[in-house]
């Protein structure tokens, strides 16, 4: 008996501690759903005054179909709004919008970041440096560029996805190479690669419709965090070699009186770096498998050697086009396609003491040998074209 | 009462004696003189129109009296007896005379005293009374109407015998026998209950349940005193060991394979008369788990079964504050075109997720129960309005959000899969401290609640063996026949944790005992033949 008082009396304790201690936590971070403003996606432009103004694409989930009763009280066909703000730091931007808005900004849902040209020419960091602070961001979001303003990619209105900022998602991982704020921090962070983003613009449909959708438009390189060049979206098919995973693209080459339409499916370079008498040289082996949906040339694929024909003549596209990115980086002394990176790896002493800080004045004076293999590994369902004559 | 001065006087002659339950009766002696044993079971039995005292003389002119429960014995083989006695066997009037030789009735004892006189009267026996004899005879002759043997409903199977036990504990006892033909079956008989008096049988498998148990499940049950005991519930809650715990620590089955099956595994069976439930000890969270036909049916088929409802305990456990935890603190978790659709489902509901939740969780409950409770006609009806009202409608009004509804409807499919509605009932229980947890701290505070639900599982012990093994304590030999099924030839021996006596379950000691003892029999006899050849 006397026993059990004594578990009785601790018992009583540890109720009172445990009851405060749920008490006393100010973290009380309970939200509704329906008290949220899921963004999902921003803007960040640069005023001309210096300012940075931060536009958001906010769902208007009342309006969104869905199996609601009444409520949700929101008129005409958009089903999300646009709003943006301009302050000294994002975070007072975003506070000036919060301040207009009944629901609590919530970043954890964005989809896209989108630069705005002007931003991207006085540099980016300073801004990235909430997006990649701020706990609820995502990196895994994507990062995009503009020419124009940003918040113009935003007030785009595309037909078969709800918002713009989820076209733009889709759009980037289909269809250019992926960048997420990850992949922006560690390019910018890393000596020896420098960071490229995708260009998007708002474009209008053909008839033209009411309606905008959005066009990625090639890719933008930068050095360091500062805009130099966009290059249209053939210009810079080069830099997908250079990734850890290649995406798929598509090129149309000349050959035989005609043209050849080539679906570049994989794709791999091997980067080797070289000293050659004191300079700095790189072997490059590309390898490349190709479907060719299309053939609108007098090749005859009856005979095989008309393969061997294609994949020469792609091989020496890629090389085009990879000879063309590396000169222009060559010209601008920036680094896209990592080359310091991989010059590092292979001479790590040579590269900390010597060539690491001036590396992008060094970049003008390499060489480099590209060495192209291509397969067309797949000709589609006929050899020759069934509207041909036979011969 | 009067018990002090029975041996000199019996205290049943005075006419002293009140109405009392049979317990009292113990060692009240039946008297020699007829009249004054009939004369005390009057007034005992006073206003009861069901008790049948028949006077009749046997052949040879002695006086004497059956005694019995109108509706509880077989009229016709009664008046067989009776005809024995007193038309046809002409002999003596001692009554041990009469069981051996006049009584042509195969369930015969002889009673000293009242107490187990009644307590066979009450039980449907008839009671033979003769003049000047200090001892009664009970005729078994019982004839009271019982429910005919069905299929069980609270544990169908597909494959398996069809077969459950009644309210009749002979029926149900012979059912058990019927599936294990050995002597090494073993049926305690014990009575609890002082205005029951019900049979209770302790069964269980001499040489493979452990002793010790079988005496603390004898022993708990003997200590038991009250009133009457209605239904193996009564038995369950008082034996087990910790009766505040929502976790059932004896499990029941009203199937006769799932009751042999627990004994060759060791375990032991407690039936109760007038249920058709019977327990099964000492029960571990896992066999709640599992259905007979896991075993009948091919192990690849167990096992995905076992996994999937360990699966849907989860789900039935955790779903409704994983939901209210996810969209109340962590919408990070969701994806993006999900939570945009539970947004705008949300849209229009006025209430927070907790109380959406409780609603549905509430409300489903009680569908539940009006199902169950209803008249079998009227539960169509039910399940209209339900589906109706709280699906649909409570949707379209904007009470209840769809997703919602899908949660609460998931979470009650998935409490169906567990096959023992009282371990269903445990989970179905200790869900609503949990979405509490989910709506204070999140999925912080379901983990908080799983660590307190997990710690008090493993801290229970049902008869000494703990509740979660053989998980925990890990028991690597078990485990076979726990997460998975193994097939049957792999099954070789029984579950190590109930301490039982003989192990090997299949190619046992049995037949190399068998085949050794064959060997050595031969040897002998060519032994023998070479000694004899000499």
């Amino acid at each position: 008996m006397n026993n059990r008082g004594k578990w009785r009396g601790l018992t009583r304790l540890w109720i009172c501690v445990a009851s405060t201690s749920v008490l006393l936590s100010g973290c009380w971070d309970r939200r509704e759903v329906n008290d949220i403003a899921f963004i999902i996606a921003m803007s960040v432009d640069k005023e001309e005054d210096g300012k940075y103004r931060l536009g958001v694409q906010v769902p208007l989930v009342g309006s969104m179909g869905a199996f609601s009763g009444g409520g949700g009280g929101t008129s005409g066909t958009k089903n999300y709004y646009v709003d943006s703000a301009v302050g000294k730091t994002l975070r007072e931007a975003q506070a000036i919008l919060q301040s207009r808005m009944a629901r609590i900004h919530y970043f954890a849902h964005y989809r896209v970041v989108v630069i705005g040209g002007g931003l991207a020419k006085s540099g980016i960091s300073k801004p990235f440096d909430i997006i990649t602070r701020f706990p609820e961001n995502r990196l895994t979001s994507f990062v995009v560029m503009t020419e124009g303003k940003g918040i113009e990619l935003l007030e785009a209105q595309p037909q078969l996805e709800r918002f713009s900022g989820e076209a733009l998602r889709e759009l980037v991982k289909a269809f250019t190479i992926p960048v997420s704020i990850k992949d922006v921090a560690q390019m910018i962070s890393t000596p020896g690669i420098d960071m490229f983003v995708p260009v998007f613009k708002p474009a209008d449909t053909q008839p033209k419709g009411n309606r905008k959708e959005v066009e990625a438009m090639g890719l933008a390189a930068f050095r360091g965090d500062k805009l130099v060049k966009v290059y249209k979206r053939s210009d810079a098919a080069g830099i997908r070699w250079f990734q850890r995973y290649f995406t798929p693209l598509s090129l149309v080459v000349p050959i035989e009186k005609g043209w050849i339409s080539a679906e570049f499916l994989k794709g791999h370079a091997s980067v080797k770096p070289v000293m050659k008498q004191g300079r700095i040289h790189f072997d490059i082996h590309l390898y490349s498998s190709v479907f060719m949906p299309e053939n609108m040339s007098q090749l005859d694929f009856n005979n095989y050697k008309a393969i061997n024909e294609l994949e020469k003549r792609l091989s020496e596209e890629v090389t085009n086009k990879v000879t063309f990115i590396l000169n222009e980086s060559k010209k601008h002394r920036m680094d896209p396609t990592g080359l310091g990176a991989a010059f590092a790896k292979r001479y790590p002493k040579l590269w900390e003491n010597k060539y690491k800080k001036n590396w992008r004045k060094e970049l003008s004076h390499i060489t480099f040998r590209i060495h192209s293999k291509v397969e067309v590994t797949n000709i589609g369902q006929i050899t020759n074209s069934l509207m041909k004559e036979g011969q | 009462m009067g018990k002090s001065n029975s041996q000199q006087e019996n205290p049943i002659t005075g006419g002293s004696f009140d109405v009392c339950d049979l317990v009292e009766l113990e060692g009240i002696p039946i008297a020699s003189e007829l009249n004054d044993n009939i004369g005390f079971l009057e007034q005992m039995f006073s206003e009861s129109s069901d008790f049948v005292i028949r006077r009749f003389q046997l052949k040879n002119s002695v006086n004497a009296a059956a005694i019995f429960v109108d509706g509880l014995i077989s009229t016709n083989e009664v008046n067989e007896a009776l005809k024995t006695l007193m038309v046809l066997e002409d002999g003596s009037d001692r009554i041990e005379v009469i069981e051996e030789v006049l009584l042509p009735v195969s369930q015969i004892t002889r009673v000293q005293d009242y107490k187990g006189l009644l307590q066979g009267v009450l039980s449907g026996d008839t009671g033979i009374l003769v003049e000047g004899n200090q001892e009664a005879l009970t005729l078994g002759i019982r004839g009271a109407d019982t429910r005919s043997v069905n299929e069980p409903e609270g544990e169908a199977v597909v494959r398996g015998p069809r077969e459950g036990f009644i309210e009749n504990i002979r029926t149900n006892t012979s059912m058990l026998r019927r599936k294990l033909k050995t002597p090494r079956l073993k049926m305690k008989s014990l009575i609890v209950g002082r205005k029951s008096n019900t049979n209770i049988v302790v069964a269980f498998l001499d040489g493979v349940a452990n002793p010790q148990l079988v005496d603390e499940v004898t022993q708990r049950i003997s200590q038991i005193e009250i009133d009457a005991v209605l239904e193996s519930g009564y038995i369950e809650s008082l034996i087990q060991d910790s009766e505040y715990s929502p976790f059932p620590q004896v499990m029941y089955s009203e199937r006769p394979d799932t009751v042999a099956a627990a004994l060759l595994e060791g375990r032991v069976a407690i039936f109760v008369d007038g249920t058709p439930m019977v327990l099964l000890v000492p029960t571990t969270f896992w066999m709640m788990l599992q259905a007979s036909e896991d075993y009948y049916e091919r192990f690849q088929m167990a096992t995905f079964l076992r996994l999937l409802r360990y699966l849907f305990l989860a789900i039935s456990l955790v779903t409704p504050a994983l939901y209210v935890a996810v969209t109340t603190y962590h919408q990070q978790m969701i994806p993006t075109t999900l939570l945009l659709s539970i947004a705008a489902a949300r849209e229009a509901i006025p209430f927070p997720a907790i109380v959406e939740v409780l609603i549905m969780e509430v409300a489903f409950e009680a569908l539940r129960e009006a199902g169950i409770r209803l008249p079998k006609t009227v539960g169509q009806a039910v399940s209209i309005l339900g589906a109706l009202v709280v699906g649909q409608a409570a949707v379209q009004a904007g009470i209840v959000s769809a997703p919602m509804v899908i949660v609460v409807s998931i979470t009650g499919i998935a409490s169906f899969t567990v096959p023992h509605f009282n371990a269903a009932i445990a989970i179905r229980l200790i869900r609503f401290p949990l979405m509490f947890a989910a709506a204070f701290l999140g999925i912080y505070g379901i983990l908080v609640g799983l660590l307190i639900i997990v710690g008090h599982m493993a801290s229970l012990r049902s008869f000494g063996v703990p509740y979660l093994s053989p998980l925990a304590p890990m028991s690597v030999g078990d485990l076979k026949d726990t997460l998975i099924r193994a097939p049957w030839s792999e099954m070789e021996h029984r579950p190590t944790s109930l301490g039982v006596k003989n192990a090997r379950r299949i190619n046992g000691e049995f037949v190399s005992n068998y085949h050794r003892a064959v060997k050595v029999a031969q040897e002998r006899k060519e032994k023998e033949r070479g000694r004899s050849d000499e």
